[in-house]
């Protein structure tokens, strides 16, 4: 190889190659490292701005300490969990851990966390932030509610460091739902939040008037603004860590602006007047009424159909003796009595509710479990219709009996009158308490319903027992049976017939706790779902709570936002956030 | 001199006197804040607990007193549940709304209500006087609830109004006047609608002392003496007659901060009214104390700033 | 007498409409809780002098109501049938004066059909029956909470006035001190703290009393002044010098003379307090379903698709205008009668 000619086209070759080998080397970790995850949604564009009404002002913007519904709304936006809970499909999916592994006893789960991402002041995320997060929500000196959700079997859970990306999770037994665990649970970052907790002023972190700089999370956006009074304004968080199919970082949004309106009401009116862009859980009302304008004023309503709320009408079934409280007590003699309680469910008219209180907007209910929640209703359930025939039969073999004026008399020849408490906060449970009046006194029964305020209400069903029957509703916060477990076990405190038993009162109860026991460590599907119907059967027959309806859930979005999909899951409107833009 | 230290006295031991009340009497209704919380089946009662008593909830009656009370002079009037914020803060917002709302209002229905009652006074049982009675008297029959829920429904439906709240949602990217104009925008319904809740009972008073002054024997004299009528009516009547406008004045400037609760809570004015009723029902007691005492001193300060102005306008009171 | 005809118009108007609410029974075609699930919010009923063909019935009638099928919640008159309004129909009984009911409606249409004079409510109740039957609640809560403010003010106001000094002083403070206070706070607390036997409506009345008893202050300043001034006045003082002991003076001459202050005072307590309590109720104290009160009525109305969809249940507010009219006018010709009978 005499000629120089080619030896120098060799060594500009060669040399090339080395320098883009060099470079890729040198460029390689970047590229590889940064792990998003990749959405399915109909790609969108960037820019624009929606304003949604909050019934009132978030208490903190610390995920450790918040207890209301609000905060957590606002603080959802602003972080990230290591596994969500899709609302769409009700399944857990990756999020910020890319994968895990359960163990074959489900007592340890590995979760591997996604690689180069970044908090939203450009700090990175590593394993040390879960560990420190979940010290924080398991910290009894925090009083964190979270902390309630990690005690399995009566211990805390165990959080372990493998390496910087992975992090081990320990049960003392094993849990079924425990993927399901991990959503709600915002993980943290260390670097601003470390200082404050080791000097003991945590309570004191990410309060309201937390500085913008302070505050990083993984959420789609990241705190702007908060003017007390007024709103909340958060801008895009340029890094978050998801992308669409085209490659577009998310989301697609630059801002979000949470306007305080103190009540639905309002929350109706400036939606029609255009000041919001979404309207989350209207009421069946406010539907009918702005139904009409919808194509005129550039906006749609959606109804999703049932959600996972249920009404239901319950009796005090506690045991009274050391609260000396005579007159209710002997009106238990008949709400002890299943075929009172049988007989009282025969005789409501669930479609008057449906139609009168909800506008037909909404689902009859026989059980706890609606119709919303497809993984874990029971359909073998009968749904029997009204029928007083029925009733009147149920309580003629109770011993009741019916005198000349149609009045209801027991076997000691006592009238049948008692009261039904319901909260004056809340228009649809009062009116499902007077049409119940109105149904019982066909039956003969002198009903009166007593409204107080909800605080008021809350005291007397759980503190003093001073209440003879009340109508209440609860939502379910997971499609999953296991956050309900304080309702059904008899030791549950919001086991709101009887709450914080020692042990069972009635057979069927502890057969219910048995149930409820196994199905939560059952790890099979199908197993824990037949479990799961065995208490709503026992449930149906037993009638602890004898269920009314379910509002169907009802939302509204301006047309203009892009990938709009409601849930029936909290949150409803927004749970996709990340997703919306401005067409 | 003497009297104003005096009444100054008076005034502080009386807060004292109605903060202590008012702590007792928050002590009655049952349940307290935490109580939405027992009814989620995911926080224990354990936790529930240790937050009561991280708030010092579970503390006695005297010693939270005593606490509250270091607090207020502090400048933090205590800890406010529902906003995990001082009460302080939080209330000087709302009242300044409240008073921005309350005194455009004020201001609006004295500047209508003196001249027509003044007017009327002058020309009292002729027809102008026939029908303006009558217009005030219907006004006054109309319960201030139907008057605001109509403005709302107005507003609402022909959209020329913002239908509530006080700023617009973009309104922090504006300039100071488009800022300002936003702000006039919002407080237009409310105050207008306050105006005509306040001005029947002004024009009807005002008139009523006009007409008592002007028939007085002395302006006789002055007519008969040929003192021109404009110069009767300003000069002799007026002053004469501000005696019982000062009381009634006085009486505006007590009720600054409780006029509007109704309005706020219809039109979502973010005033302290508003703030007491969701304090009251959420039983954040900081909050309610607060308000009381906010709305007791505006009440004792118009009051003494109506018998000051009495004393150093009309001659005849300092005589005695 | 004659100077009393002058007070003419109001106070019969006044008669009258308290006549028509004490006998609520008698002149409401339902009662308050008969309802029909058929037809919520149903507008108020037609009344036709001419049928279909054109031809003139001197007897009104009505149309029966369906629902129509296409728009939930809107209705389609049916005339197919006619249903002429009678007068003197039995209907649901009711109570007159205590322990005698009676089943006798000074109108009414035949079943099927419908009378709705002024609408039905969310559960198809007639608002127009509803009205009257809750008249009956809202006036007596009126009437016993400005009683009860204007006793308790003469009993204060004439101490006050009459003993003077540090007594006055202690008097007029306290004054300032109750309208300071939260009442509403007490309010809540009372409703939350009483028993679940306690008829609702008892315990309404309980809170509208509880109100009333508040309301002193007022009052008590005016009667202040009245008295400040009367006992003042030369037969007073020659009474005094005969030997008249404390309470005669003030029970025989003095509180006579503030009469006419009290009695205008009462006169504009009445609508005061009858709006104070649909306001409570705005707040949630008001009476309990299903008995009706004016405020329960009104409160409906804060919900905003029934201010904006259904315009009768405005119609019990516009009605209260003119007896509030009536009241104040009431009120002012008393105060231009009673005027030249005291000093």
């Amino acid at each position: 190889m005499a000629n120089p000619l080619a030896r120098m086209r060799i060594a500009v070759a060669v040399s090339f190659l080395i320098a883009v080998v060099l470079f890729r080397a040198s460029h390689a970790p970047a590229v590889a490292a940064e792990e998003w995850m990749v959405t399915d949604n109909p790609p969108g564009h960037g820019g624009g701005r929606i304003v949604v009404g909050l019934r009132s002002e978030p208490k903190t913007l610390n995920p450790v300490l918040a207890t209301d519904a609000t905060s957590r709304d606002v603080i959802r936006c602003l972080t990230a969990d290591l596994i969500h809970i899709n609302r769409e499909t009700l399944k857990t999916e990756p999020a910020l851990a890319k994968s895990w592994e359960a163990s074959r006893d489900g007592r340890q789960y590995t979760l591997h966390i996604r690689q180069g991402l970044r908090f939203s002041d450009g700090h990175p995320l590593d394993a040390d932030d879960v560990v420190f997060t979940f010290q924080l929500y398991l910290d009894e000196k925090n009083h964190s509610p979270q902390r309630d959700l990690l005690v399995i079997g009566d211990k805390p859970i165990e959080v372990q460091k493998i390496d910087n990306h992975t992090v081990r999770f320990g049960l003392a037994q094993p849990y079924a739902a425990a993927e399901r665990l991990f959503d709600g649970l915002p993980i943290l970052p260390r670097h601003l939040l470390e200082d404050s907790y080791r000097k003991g002023n945590f309570g004191q972190a990410w309060n309201l008037s937390v500085s913008p700089s302070q505050f990083a999370g993984l959420g789609p956006f990241r705190l702007k603004e908060y003017i007390p009074g007024q709103r909340v304004l958060l801008e895009r968080n340029p890094y978050y860590w998801k992308k669409d199919r085209d490659g577009n970082q998310l989301p697609y949004l630059s801002e979000v602006v949470f306007l305080f309106v103190p009540n639905e009401d309002a929350q109706v009116v400036r939606f029609e007047s255009g000041d919001t862009d979404v309207l989350s859980r209207l009421s069946a009302e406010n539907f009918s009424v702005l139904e009409k304008d919808q194509a005129a004023k550039g906006f749609h309503l959606y109804d999703l159909g049932p959600g996972l709320e249920y009404n239901f009408l319950f009796f005090n079934l506690n045991d009274l003796s050391e609260k000396a409280r005579p007159e209710i007590a002997k009106k238990q003699a008949w709400f002890r009595d299943a075929r009172f309680r049988q007989a009282i469910s025969a005789a409501i008219d669930r479609e008057s509710i449906v139609r009168l209180v909800y506008q037909g907007r909404a689902t009859p209910l026989w059980g706890s479990v609606t119709p919303g929640n497809k993984l874990w209703m029971d359909s073998a359930l009968p749904h029997p219709a009204q029928s007083l025939e029925r009733a009147r039969q149920l309580l003629q073999t109770g011993g009741f009996s019916f005198k000349s004026d149609g009045s209801l008399v027991d076997p000691q020849g006592s009238k049948v009158a008692f009261s039904i408490l319901t909260s004056s906060s809340n228009p649809q449970r009062t009116k499902i308490a007077t049409l119940i009046q109105d149904d019982l006194s066909q039956l003969g029964m002198d009903v009166h319903v007593v409204s107080l305020d909800f605080r008021a209400m809350v005291d007397r069903l759980l503190n003093t027992y001073d209440y003879e029957a009340a109508v209440m509703g609860l939502v379910s916060g997971d499609a999953d049976p296991t956050p309900e477990m304080n309702v059904w076990l008899s030791s549950g405190e919001t086991h709101v017939w009887h709450p914080r038993q020692e042990k069972p009162a009635t057979p069927w109860e502890a057969e219910i706790d048995r149930l409820m026991q196994e199905q939560m460590i059952t790890l099979d599907m199908s197993k824990r779902k037949r479990l799961y119907d065995q208490v709503q059967e026992i449930a149906a027959k037993n009638l602890p709570i004898i269920c009314l309806a379910s509002p169907n859930i009802l939302v509204g979005a301006r047309d203009r936002i892009g990938n709009f999909q409601a849930a029936i899951l909290d949150p409803y409107a927004l749970w996709n956030i990340e997703q919306l833009y401005i067409r | 001199m003497k009297l104003l230290s005096r009444r100054l006295l008076h005034a502080v031991l009386l807060l004292l006197a109605i903060s202590f009340l008012s702590f007792a009497l928050l002590q009655l209704a049952p349940g307290d804040y935490f109580d939405e919380m027992r009814l989620n089946p995911q926080i224990s009662a354990q936790t529930i607990e240790g937050i009561r008593a991280q708030y010092g909830l579970d503390r006695s009656l005297p010693v939270r007193y005593a606490f509250w009370l270091f607090s207020v002079l502090q400048g933090k009037l205590g800890f406010s549940l529902s906003s995990g914020m001082p009460v302080g803060p939080l209330l000087w917002v709302r009242a300044r709304n409240t008073l921005l709302l309350t005194s455009t209002a004020t201001f609006l229905a004295w500047a209508l209500a003196l001249p027509i009652g003044i007017w009327n006074a002058t020309k009292k049982g002729k027809w102008t006087d026939r029908v303006t009675s009558l217009a005030t008297s219907t006004l006054l029959t109309i319960p201030e609830l139907l008057i605001f829920l109509c403005l709302l429904l107005v507003a609402a439906r022909t959209g020329w109004f913002p239908s509530g709240g006080m700023i617009s949602p973009g309104a922090d990217g504006l300039n100071a006047l488009g800022k300002a104009k936003d702000l006039a925008c919002h407080l237009l319904l409310p105050a207008a609608g306050l105006a005509m809740v306040m001005m029947p009972a002004l024009i009807r008073h005002i008139r009523a002392a006009m007409i008592e002054a002007l028939e007085s024997p002395f302006i006789c004299a002055a007519r008969g003496h040929g003192i021109p009528r404009v110069r009767i009516l300003f000069r002799y009547a007026l002053p004469v007659a501000a005696n019982p406008l000062i009381s009634l004045a006085g009486l505006s400037v007590a009720t600054l901060l409780s006029a509007s609760l109704l309005v706020e809570m219809i039109l979502s004015w973010p005033g302290l009214g508003a703030l007491m009723v969701e304090a009251i029902l959420a039983r954040d007691v900081y909050v309610v104390i607060g308000v009381v005492m906010l709305s007791s001193m505006f009440l004792i300060a118009g009051n003494l700033f109506a018998d000051l102005l009495l004393f150093a306008s009309d001659p005849r009171i300092r005589v005695e | 007498m004659k100077r009393w005809h002058k007070l003419g118009a109001g106070v019969v108007f006044l008669a009258a409409f308290h006549c028509l609410i004490l006998f609520a029974g008698f002149f409401a075609p339902y009662s308050y809780t008969s309802r029909d699930r058929r037809l919520p919010f149903a507008p108020p009923t037609r009344l036709h002098f001419f049928d279909e063909s054109g031809k003139f019935h001197a007897r009104p009638f009505v149309y029966d109501i369906k629902d129509d099928p296409a728009h939930f919640g809107a209705y389609l008159t049916d005339t197919g049938r006619r249903f002429p309004i009678r007068v003197f129909v039995f209907g649901a009984p009711y109570r007159v004066a205590g322990p005698f009911s009676a089943r006798v409606h000074l109108f009414g249409v035949d079943d099927p059909g419908r009378i709705f004079l002024m609408g039905t409510d969310a559960f198809g109740r007639d608002q127009f029956s509803r009205f009257l039957y809750g008249g009956q609640i809202s006036l007596l809560a009126g009437l016993i909470a400005a009683f009860l403010a204007i006793s308790l003010g003469m009993l204060v106001g004439g101490i006050a006035g009459f003993y003077g000094g540090w007594i006055d002083n202690a008097l007029m403070r306290s004054g300032e001190l109750f309208l300071a206070l939260p009442w509403l706070y007490l309010l809540f607390a009372v409703r939350a703290a009483l028993p679940l036997q306690i008829d609702s409506t008892q315990v309404f009345l309980l809170l509208v009393a509880v109100m009333g008893l508040i309301g002193w202050a007022r009052p008590a300043r005016l009667i202040r002044g009245v008295v400040l001034s009367a006992k003042e006045r030369n037969f007073v003082v020659a009474a005094r010098g005969f030997g008249a002991s404390d309470s005669y003076l003030l029970l025989r001459h003095i509180l006579p003379q503030a009469g006419s202050v009290v009695l205008t005072q009462l006169v504009l307590l009445i609508p005061q307090y009858i709006l104070a309590e649909v306001t409570l109720t705005f707040l949630g104290l008001g009476v309990g379903e299903p008995m009706p009160s004016w405020g329960t009525l009104l409160a409906s109305l804060q919900q905003y698709f029934i201010l904006s969809s259904y315009w009768w249940m405005f119609l019990p507010a516009l009605i209260l205008m003119p007896l509030f009219l009536a009241y104040y006018s009431a009120a002012d010709a008393l105060q231009e009668r009673l005027k030249s009978v005291s000093l």
